[in-house]
């Protein structure tokens, strides 16, 4: 068994916060402990809005609170600017064109960079 | 693409006691990712196998620490030694590597001479963990007072410190 990421960290730093799940629901706006649970326990992904409200709950950004999530999609974004770099260089390379294939290639590294810099 | 990093190889550390057991989840050196204490009631070491299984499909731990109970200092009671025994099974079965840290080396990670008080124990971690357990390290027991519940969780961080001090000396 092999450990990367979690996919987020709210409970983490909901404890931190000495905070109850019921508190926690109160200040998304929603019902019950209940929906936060699942957020906790990965059975559910939540909205940008949701997202939004932990970062302002827990002072920190998104992409640390969902560091797993984060880290999933970035390596998907990464492995997309890659293959649309390929499919742009069929194509005349004008300055604009350069422009763009320039900024596909930095998203493709930034995600490699980062898993260079982690191992 | 799916590289492991070092950093977030996560520790997950019991600690079993009468009530159930305490745990807690180190990721990296600095980051604890959970913390707590299952009580179970009834048939304790089933109901505490079942809580340990949970926790290790939830956080996918890299390693589990547990104190070894082969030497002279480990004083708990036969039920204990089997439920430990039962989550060394348990974390083989899930392919999760087990390390065994007897009270002696994990003291000398936190006493120079390797002799203190459990309380002092649970002061140093709270002092390095203050966010997360300033506010819960239980008062000092007096003679008259059975141990707090919540000494469990600073046993099992003790040990996930230990093993990652260990591992990284």
């Amino acid at each position: 068994m092999t450990s990367t990421q979690l996919p987020n960290y709210l409970r983490a730093n909901r404890k931190r916060l000495g905070l109850s799940q019921d508190d926690v629901a109160f200040l998304l706006g929603t019902q019950s402990g209940a929906k936060v649970c699942r957020y906790e326990r990965l059975v559910r992904e939540p909205s940008l809005q949701t997202a939004f409200a932990f970062e302002a709950i827990f002072q920190k950004p998104a992409r640390e609170l969902f560091g797993g999530l984060y880290q999933r999609i970035e390596q998907e974004v990464a492995a997309r600017a890659k293959a649309l770099t390929f499919k742009t260089d069929l194509r005349n390379p004008d300055r604009q064109t350069a422009h763009k294939r320039q900024a596909l290639i930095d998203i493709a590294a930034l995600n490699s960079k980062k898993l260079l810099k982690q191992s | 693409m799916n590289r492991i990093n070092e950093n977030h190889i996560r520790v997950l550390a019991i600690a079993p006691s009468t009530r159930g057991f305490g745990f807690a989840v180190l990721e990296g050196q600095e980051t604890l990712v959970d913390w707590g204490v299952k009580s179970v009631k009834g048939d304790k070491n089933t109901r505490s196998l079942a809580k340990v299984g949970e926790l290790i499909t939830h956080y996918r731990p890299g390693v589990l620490v547990l104190q070894d109970d082969s030497t002279k200092h480990y004083r708990h009671s036969a039920r204990i030694r089997e439920l430990g025994r039962q989550v060394i099974a348990l974390a083989s079965s899930r392919n999760v590597k087990v390390a065994l840290l007897s009270r002696e080396q994990v003291w000398r990670v936190f006493f120079a001479n390797g002799r203190g008080t459990k309380h002092t124990l649970a002061e140093i971690l709270a002092k390095r963990f203050p966010e997360e357990l300033g506010f819960r390290l239980p008062p000092r027991r007096r003679p008259w007072m059975s141990e707090d519940y919540r000494m469990d969780i600073f046993v099992a961080l003790a040990l996930a410190v230990a093993f990652r001090l260990h591992k990284g000396s």
